[in-house]
């Protein structure tokens, strides 16, 4: 009976890694089933886990059209290290770069509990590899390297490998507008402190310039970041979703903070 | 008053003498029969073979504290048990041999009412041609087994990062020494901690780290692996070890029986029935443990060694020996009492006692060589065993012969382990894990044999500060320092 695939973000189980110890009508249903799966979904191979099975059994749909039955398989020899971009039915339509091992050798049980082996290399390899990982619960993004996981959880976010040619960063050169921006506020704020206690009316009033002039450099800068900061995340098309909100909250946020220390400094300078 | 022998003072043996003691009070008599003159905290070992902590850090002297609890200490090893008495003693005894400076090899016959056996394991170098011999650690490895051990490890681990530091790459090839090894997650630990010094050192880009073991695969540590649930997330310990292999660019191999050792060279074979030679400079392979060859003899003076203890020479308990194939084993097989089913005052605890089966699913290559972890007996479930025999006997020994037994089946016991991946008050790491129980029990939580809610582990700075919070604490408990009994096992 073909069953239904579990695909992203539903995890297939919170039971998995179970080894095959008797092998019954039981285990032969679900193999049979894995089987008509994959000749349903055009599938090159599948584990018991991606139908919401614990069992550790894996079946592989090789050229002639014949299936490889791997109950219990074990990964015991690596050699040689391979990146390769990969598809999984667990996530459908999306791809990652995994680094796997080149050349495998894999030790497996079949129906009758008994243990075999296979050494296997290229596509081949990198299949069993992932299904092996399947078994033991993991999908290939616990493979991935820093940078693919970040890539890949944005291709996760919209659901598609198209139009997202890279990642959100994490900085972005309008920060350090930003930065200038609050330096010379905290500049302004330590003026007006300084004010406070200054009685001289001449230096009062060269304070007083000083702020304004500040005031409209600030302000210009502010525009300057409105602007700029919406080029630059029209750079990123995966992250302008958000960013358009936060690039005008920021503005309003600094013009209110701006606004503020102008206020008091005209009533009190 | 009733004689209470302990063999063996390491993590079981002390704390079934020490609450024994306690129990007992002065109407009775505790005696402990230990080789070592020091206790050691064995998992702190791992700190001394990098250098971090020193013998004197981990151990302490036996005498003044089994004085303080009223325990009659005697420095030998047994040699021999005779439960059935001889034709010239009447009540069985204990056959020793002393060790003890000055009356080396001195043979006494000490009579006992109840045995506890907790003499831990024998590590067998020899079992692996050139790891070593019936002497002890050969020439070409270190071992972290013993604090002497670990500290002779440091020493050539220094020799390693000086070549190092001179321009000279140095290959590490740590893990286990034989198939039918445990003891993985102490080889884990190694592993790590060497990583964190070499790096500390500056050496790093002239070390090549590489795992060998005997597990199917990695992340099994003799227990069949285990889930780790964090964050909301349930991983396999497989790809949890595997994540901070890469992270830590240390290559591993697994389904190994290491077959010989030489100067440079291992021979291995794998579960795929291949064979390899991997080369080292530097190597620390966890040996295969075995008993410590205890005979035993009937009242004709007869061996009856087999009758005692299983072919591996670990002491028969109430465990189902003949419970078969893999598919077959239940949790009922494991020992609840750890009671000997012929000589009801005879028990065993810690590693001494003789597990039904392995944990991990039993492999072997093609060519019949079993390539299986056997399982863990050490660490939490060694005290907790340890006390729970302790409880038995005194009962018995209080209470009448027929006082029911204490239990505690490692199929119905959780255990937490944090396992040093580098020590450091900021730069250190250790992964915290738990689980529950032990022993999977396929009938009660069908699939992997565990509760899944009990089972979890994490990574990070505050398991080292938990890791090394508890060296102190378990020296602590073991000097009977005020309010000993208060602290867990």
């Amino acid at each position: 009976m073909v069953q239904t695939i579990i695909t992203y973000p539903t995890p297939p189980s919170v039971n998995y890694s179970t080894d095959v110890r008797v092998f019954d009508e039981k285990m032969q249903n679900l193999v049979d089933d894995m089987k008509d799966t994959i000749n349903a979904n055009s599938l090159d191979g599948l584990t018991a886990f991606q139908i919401g099975s614990m069992y550790n059994i894996v079946i592989i749909k090789k050229d002639d059209g014949n299936f490889l039955e791997l109950i219990n398989p074990r990964l015991v020899f690596t050699e040689g290290k391979v990146t390769t971009t990969e598809t999984t039915a667990y996530f459908p339509g999306l791809s990652a770069k995994v680094t796997r091992h080149e050349k495998i050798s894999v030790v497996y049980e079949d129906k009758e509990l008994k243990q075999h082996s296979l050494r296997a290399e290229g596509d081949f390899s990198i299949l069993l590899q992932r299904k092996i990982d399947y078994t033991f619960g993991s999908s290939f993004i616990n493979k991935l390297d820093p940078d693919e996981k970040k890539r890949f959880s944005v291709k996760l976010e919209f659901g598609s490998d198209i139009a997202i040619s890279e990642y959100c960063p994490t900085s972005f050169n309008r920060d350090k507008i930003l930065k200038v921006i609050n330096i010379l506020m905290l500049a302004m704020v330590l003026l007006f402190v300084y004010s406070l206690f200054e009685d001289n009316q001449e230096n009062l009033s060269q304070l007083w310039d000083f702020q304004l002039y500040t005031s409209f450099g600030v302000l210009g800068l502010n525009i300057i970041y409105f602007f700029y900061a919406q080029y630059e995340g029209k750079k990123y098309t995966s992250c302008t979703s958000c960013q358009i909100g936060n690039i005008i909250g920021t503005t309003i946020i600094s013009l209110v903070k701006l606004s503020f220390i102008m206020l008091v400094s005209f009533f009190f300078i | 008053m009733a004689r209470l022998v302990v063999l063996g003072g390491g993590v079981s043996g002390h704390t079934a003498a020490t609450f024994a003691a306690k129990w007992l009070g002065s109407a009775h008599e505790v005696v402990v029969v230990t080789p070592n003159s020091k206790w050691n905290w064995i998992p702190s070992n791992i700190w001394v073979g990098v250098g971090q902590m020193s013998k004197e850090d981990v151990t302490f002297d036996l005498a003044p504290v089994y004085a303080k609890a009223g325990i009659n200490y005697k420095q030998a090893k047994a040699v021999s048990i005779n439960p059935e008495g001889s034709e010239s003693l009447e009540k069985p005894f204990v056959t020793i041999e002393y060790t003890l400076e000055g009356r080396e090899g001195e043979s006494e016959n000490v009579e006992y009412d109840y045995l506890i056996n907790a003499t831990g394991p024998k590590l067998n170098f020899a079992a692996t041609p050139g790891l070593g011999d019936a002497n002890g650690l050969g020439e070409h490895t270190v071992s972290v087994c013993t604090a002497d051990h670990a500290v002779h490890a440091a020493s050539e681990l220094d020799k390693c990062i000086e070549k190092m530091k001179a321009g000279e790459r140095q290959k590490f090839l740590i893990g286990t020494g034989h198939g039918m090894c445990t003891c993985q997650g102490a080889a884990f630990e190694y592993i790590f901690n060497i990583e964190h010094e070499v790096k500390k050192a500056g050496v790093r880009d002239m070390a090549d780290i590489k795992w060998i073991s005997n597990e199917s695969f990695l992340g099994d540590f003799g227990i069949g692996g285990l889930h780790m649930k964090s964050m909301g997330f349930a991983v396999s310990s497989k790809i949890f070890a595997e994540s901070l292999f890469t992270e830590r660019n240390v290559d591993w191999m697994v389904g190994a029986h290491v077959s010989k050792v030489e100067k440079g060279s291992v021979d291995y074979e794998l579960l795929d029935g291949s064979t390899g030679t991997e080369s080292f400079d530097f190597s620390m392979l966890i040996p295969p443990f075995a008993g410590v060859g205890l005979k035993a003899f009937n009242k004709a003076g007869d061996d009856m060694t087999s009758d005692l203890f299983a072919p591996n020479g670990f002491l028969k308990v109430d465990a189902k020996y003949d419970a078969g194939a893999y598919e077959n084993w239940k949790a009922s097989d494991w020992p609840e009492t750890y009671q000997n089913p012929t000589y009801e005052n005879i028990f065993a605890c810690g590693i001494a006692f003789a597990p039904p089966h392995p944990i991990s699913k039993p492999m072997s290559s093609p060519n019949g060589t079993p390539i299986t972890p056997t399982p863990p007996r050490t660490g939490m479930p060694s005290g907790i065993i340890g006390k729970v025999v302790a409880h038995s006997v005194c009962d018995k020994i209080l209470k009448g012969s027929d006082a029911p037994l204490h239990k505690a089946s490692m199929a119905e016991m959780g255990a937490a382990c944090v396992a040093s991946a580098g020590k450091g008050i900021f730069s250190g790491t250790a992964a915290a894990m738990t689980i529950y129980p032990v022993v999977p029990d396929f009938d009660k939580y069908p699939g992997t044999g565990r509760d899944t809610e009990y089972t979890f582990g994490e990574i990070g700075l505050a398991g080292h500060w938990i890791k090394h919070i508890l060296h102190h604490l378990f020296i602590y408990k073991a000097k009977l320092s005020p309010g000993w009994t208060l602290i867990p096992e």
